[in-house]
Parts: structure tokens; C-alpha cells; sequence
């Protein structure tokens, strides 16, 4: 019997990030909501309005990270199934979390490289300092890593079109923006709005980020981890089943 | 049940909401031999091989790859299969190279082993010279052999092809025959779905026939179509033919059925000898003026067509019965 090693399955999954890379990072439904999209956000927040840099960059890389790495499986799956190149995966000796899981890893490095290259260019713009490099860090990586896995649940949707699985996950994205304290602080929210923000995972990603940036996280840096971790495990697991419903219904 | 099986499967489900798509199915391949599996569009052949390669999950059932079980020992099972869909599903944006290195690392393939396989393979196929190019420049007969290739790049040995020479020109459809053939002398063992009679009869040991979604004859080609050998038929054109000669046709004695073909008539007998002498009577005490006159044995089309027809006939009779 085939003994197929951990080391074994993180290859396979790797291959596939790479497969993605290459394939889907240039798409324009990739370009459009991966950079584009958060891009305008941004601009359309912070124009004529006078924020400080340490307010501003925070709300630039959450922005960044929560639409380009929750673009790239949304994307690829979908098309994946149309062209038939996903059953690849499902015949191939590769369990189907280590499928996701690869997808996630190009999702992931989507976000945090784009995210990367928005923060540098807002801090040496802003003239900012970093006050908590591993805070900052976290920020990107973790929520890089959570909102792909977002991504990978959207797209076990069973369609061939990456717009059916892009709308209702903007369904979810936006209102997001406005319960995380990204427009309106936190600490300005009525009870219940709070309640709402402590679940969001984009709230604990703008808490990183803060905190990266010399300002102060409502929650706190261990919370904002601890939610961020769960979140990317609910999503990834939630995905996977939905995956496999799909799987056993087709 | 020997351990010479490539494929086993047991008992087979699979229904889509209410709908019973496959019902049941039990069959086995042999190492070493080129399965065909048949039937006409719907019959369930499609979602048959999902099943057996571990794309779709059967409601009831299982299926033995090798002697690994498809649902409890999927690495296995799927490690010593490749599968050519029915369409091309290749990664157009990369080389026909990346594909194959691709899938070579999917299967968890040595980088050596893989890169000497994929050149192999690319020579093989006719492809070694284009192997930098892009894929969507490809024709869809290289796309074809492409996926094949991709399929053999983890030294499969079983090798599931779903419809692989449909929409392709003659000179593609001969090269992939020919390499079917080769690899198959080479020990592989080929399940080919087909709705190609033809292909099917030329290159098959063996036939299942699959008709909604339940297996109505397993047996060689040459067995299929000689079971129907009772089946002879008669065909006649005439210089003038109204409803009436096919009404005194359907009288004569050795004669079963008629049936109009374009301008011919096609009579079905159990003795053409006969059915012969009947018709030159006919056409003597009728005054008619033959143009041709020839007699038919059975084809595997014919005994395709009867299996599955009959089974829908039995089927109407069935739904019919129920309803009283």
C-alpha cells in the first residue's frame, strides 16, 4: 500500500499553488476585485477627508488584504470546474483538504504580496514608523491566510462562472467593511455593532495593523490572533465539507 | 473473483435527487484488456467512470482498482490509474511540458522519473518538438494526445478513456487507435467508454452495453453480434413502391418485420433463404420491377440497437403494466 508522507502531500499541495500562480494571478476577475477593487475602496474612504497616515494605512492593508486574498479561489475554482481541470484533483491521489489547501497557500500569497507592496508604499509615503513589526506581520500573513480560506468556501458553490461565486461573497465582504470599525472606530459603535465587530475577522485584522502601526487594537493583540485562527479553521473545515457535499451530489 | 481484475465493480448506484442514473452495476476487466463500455447518450456511462475513478461518489456500491478499494483506499486506487475525459481537460495557459510535469508532481512522481517520462511520453505522442508551446495553440487533436499523455505520466495501469477520439479528424483518430493498441500490447489495462460502435467492435476483447443505467449484455464483440444472427434482414428497392407493397411484404410468411429505409425497404427474417424465394414470387405475381436486392447479417449496430431497444420496449411494457 502507498504510505503518502505529510512532506509527501505538502508537495502535491505546493504544485498546485504554483499551477495557480501561474495560471490565475493575471486574470481579470483577479486584477479586477484583487487590486482594482480595494484600490478605489481606499481612495474613495480617504479623498478630501483629512486622516492622519497612522489612521490611513491601517485601513489601506486591511482593505488590500481582505479583497485580494479572498479573490484568487473564487477565481480559480470556478473556472476550474468549467474546463473539467478540477476533476484532475479529485482523481488524483491527493486528499481533497491538501487540494484546498494548495489553493488557499495561492490565495494567501496573492494577499500578502499585494498587501506587502500597498503597506511599504503607504509607510514610506506617510513617513510612518513601525512600531510592532510582528504585529504588523501577523496582520497581513494571518489574515491573508484567513481570507483565502473565505474564498475557498465561497467557491465550493457549484458553478463554472467565477461571477455567481463573486457576487454573494460580496454579499458578505461588504457589510463586513462597515461592522469592523474600518469607517466608524469601534469604540464609536453602539453595543450591539461592538458585539458584531468583536466576531468579525476583519476587525482583528485592523487591531493588528494597529497595532503594527503605533496605534491601539480595541480587542487586544492575543484576541485578535485567537479570533483571526478560528476563523481560518471554521472556513477551511466549513469549505472542505462543502466540498465533499458537492462531490457526493454530482 | 481471481486477483487477475484491473477493475471490479459491485453493485454500482447512483442517483442525482430522485433520479436513478446508474442501477446497480456489477462487471470486472481483467489486466491486459481493452474493456469497452457502451451505450447510448444518457445511458449512465459518464457518470459510471466518475464513479470508478473517485471524481463522483457512488449512493450505493463500491469498485476495486487493482484490489484497492475506490472509497476506502483512494490513494491507492487512484495512484495506478490515469484518465482521459471526454473532453480535453488540459491547462491550456501552460506547455504541453508544464501539463505533464504538473501531473507528474500531482502523483507525487520523482522529479528524474517524471522528466524522463514526460519526454518519453511528448516523443511518443508526436508532441516532444512543441513541448515549450503553449497548449491553446494546440489543435484538439494534440490537445487529445496531450491528455492522454498526462494520463500515462504516473506509469498507469489501468487507463480510463471517455470517448477519446470524438470530434477528432480520421488522421488523429488512427494515430490515438494506433497508440491505444501499442500501450495496451505493453500490458495496459483499457476501460473505453464509447458511443463508436465501430471503434468499439474493432478494438475491444470485451462489450459491456449499458442502457438506463443498467448493464444489458457483457460479452466479446463477436458474441454479441452472432447472437444475433437470427436476426437476417432483406433488403429491396423497387423501380415504383406504394403503401401496398409494404403491406404484401409484411404478409409474406418468413417475414417479421418491415422497416423503410430511404428508398429501400428492410425486412426482417429468422430465414433469409426463404424470405428470398418468397419475394421473387411477389414479384412476379405482383408485376413489380426490382432495382436492387441484397441480404444483411446482423451488425454490432443491429445488436446494439435490439439491446438497447428492447430494453426500452420492455421498459414501456413495464411502465404500462404498473399504470394497471
Amino acid at each position: 500500500m502507498t504510505h503518502v508522507t505529510i512532506v509527501d502531500r505538502i508537495k502535491r499541495s505546493w504544485a498546485i499553488t504554483i499551477k495557480d500562480m501561474k495560471i490565475y494571478y493575471i486574470r481579470p476577475p483577479a486584477l479586477m476585485f484583487g487590486i482594482l477593487f480595494p484600490v478605489a475602496l481606499f481612495f474613495t474612504f480617504t479623498v478630501g477627508r483629512n486622516l492622519s497616515p497612522e489612521r490611513l494605512i491601517p485601513v489601506l492593508s486591511a482593505q488590500t488584504v481582505f479583497w485580494s486574498a479572498s479573490t484568487i479561489g473564487p477565481v480559480a475554482i470556478p473556472m476550474e470546474r468549467r474546463l473539467r481541470t478540477f476533476e484532475r484533483f479529485l482523481s488524483a491521489p491527493i486528499s481533497l483538504i491538501a487540494v484546498l489547501w494548495g489553493k488557499m497557500m495561492a490565495g494567501f500569497i496573492f494577499g500578502a504580496g499585494i498587501t506587502t507592496l500597498a503597506t511599504v508604499i503607504g509607510i514610506l509615503w506617510g513617513n510612518q514608523t513601525v512600531s510592532n513589526p510582528v504585529a504588523l506581520v501577523l496582520g497581513i500573513g494571518l489574515s491573508s491566510m484567513v481570507y483565502s480560506a473565505m474564498g475557498i468556501l465561497f467557491a465550493s458553490i457549484p458553478t463554472g462562472s467565477p461571477g455567481e461565486v463573486i457576487v454573494p461573497l460580496n454579499f458578505v465582504r461588504i457589510p463586513l467593511m462597515f461592522v469592523s470599525g474600518m469607517f466608524i472606530p469601534v469604540e464609536n459603535m453602539p453595543a450591539a455593532g461592538q458585539i458584531v465587530a468583536a466576531l468579525s475577522p476583519l476587525t482583528h485584522t485592523i487591531g493588528l495593523l494597529n497595532l503594527g502601526t503605533g496605534s491601539s487594537s480595541v480587542f487586544g493583540f492575543a484576541a485578535n490572533i485567537g479570533v483571526l485562527l478560528v476563523w481560518m479553521l471554521v472556513f477551511l473545515y466549513v469549505g472542505q465539507m462543502f466540498h465533499k457535499m458537492i462531490m457526493r451530489r454530482e | 473473483m481471481t486477483n487477475n481484475n484491473a477493475i471490479e465493480a459491485h453493485g454500482l448506484t447512483k442517483f442525482y435527487g430522485d433520479f436513478l442514473a446508474v442501477d446497480h452495476i456489477s462487471f470486472e476487466v481483467e489486466q491486459g484488456e481493452i474493456f469497452g463500455f457502451l451505450g447510448p447518450n444518457g445511458a449512465g456511462k459518464s457518470t459510471t467512470i466518475r464513479m470508478l475513478t473517485g471524481v463522483s461518489t457512488p449512493t450505493e456500491g463500491t469498485a476495486k482498482i487493482m484490489g484497492f478499494d475506490i472509497l476506502k483506499h483512494s490513494v491507492d486506487a487512484k495512484s495506478v490509474m490515469g484518465i482521459v475525459p471526454d473532453i480535453s481537460n488540459i491547462y491550456t495557459e501552460l506547455s504541453a511540458w508544464e501539463n505533464l510535469v504538473f501531473t507528474g508532481k500531482l502523483y507525487g512522481v520523482s522529479k528524474d522519473r517524471r522528466e524522463k517520462k514526460a519526454e518519453e511520453l511528448l516523443q511518443l505522442f508526436d508532441l516532444y518538438d512543441r513541448r515549450d508551446e503553449k497548449t491553446e495553440t494546440f489543435s484538439r487533436g494534440m490537445r487529445r494526445r496531450v491528455c492522454i499523455a498526462m494520463a500515462l505520466i504516473n506509469d498507469s495501469k489501468v487507463l480510463y478513456l471517455d470517448e477519446p477520439t470524438s470530434g477528432l479528424d480520421v488522421k488523429s483518430v488512427r494515430n490515438i487507435r494506433r497508440r491505444i493498441r501499442e500501450l495496451n500490447e505493453d500490458g495496459l489495462t483499457i476501460f473505453l467508454t464509447t458511443h463508436n460502435i465501430e471503434e468499439a467492435s474493432q478494438m475491444c476483447d470485451r462489450i459491456a452495453i449499458i442502457n438506463r443505467g443498467r448493464i444489458a449484455e457483457i460479452d466479446t464483440p463477436e458474441r454479441i453480434r452472432s447472437a444475433m444472427e437470427s436476426n437476417q434482414a432483406v433488403e429491396i428497392a423497387f423501380k415504383e413502391q406504394t403503401k401496398g407493397t409494404r403491406e404484401m411484404l409484411g404478409r409474406l410468411s418468413s417475414v417479421t418485420e418491415v422497416h423503410k429505409r430511404g428508398d429501400k425497404l428492410r425486412l426482417i427474417t429468422n430465414d433469409s433463404a426463404q424470405t428470398l424465394k418468397e419475394i421473387l414470387q411477389a414479384i412476379d405475381e405482383n408485376g413489380l420491377v426490382p432495382v436492387s436486392l441484397n441480404t444483411l447479417g446482423a451488425s454490432m449496430e443491429d445488436a446494439f440497437l435490439w439491446l438497447t431497444g428492447s430494453e426500452m420496449e420492455s421498459e414501456i411494457i413495464h411502465r404500462r403494466n404498473r399504470r394497471r
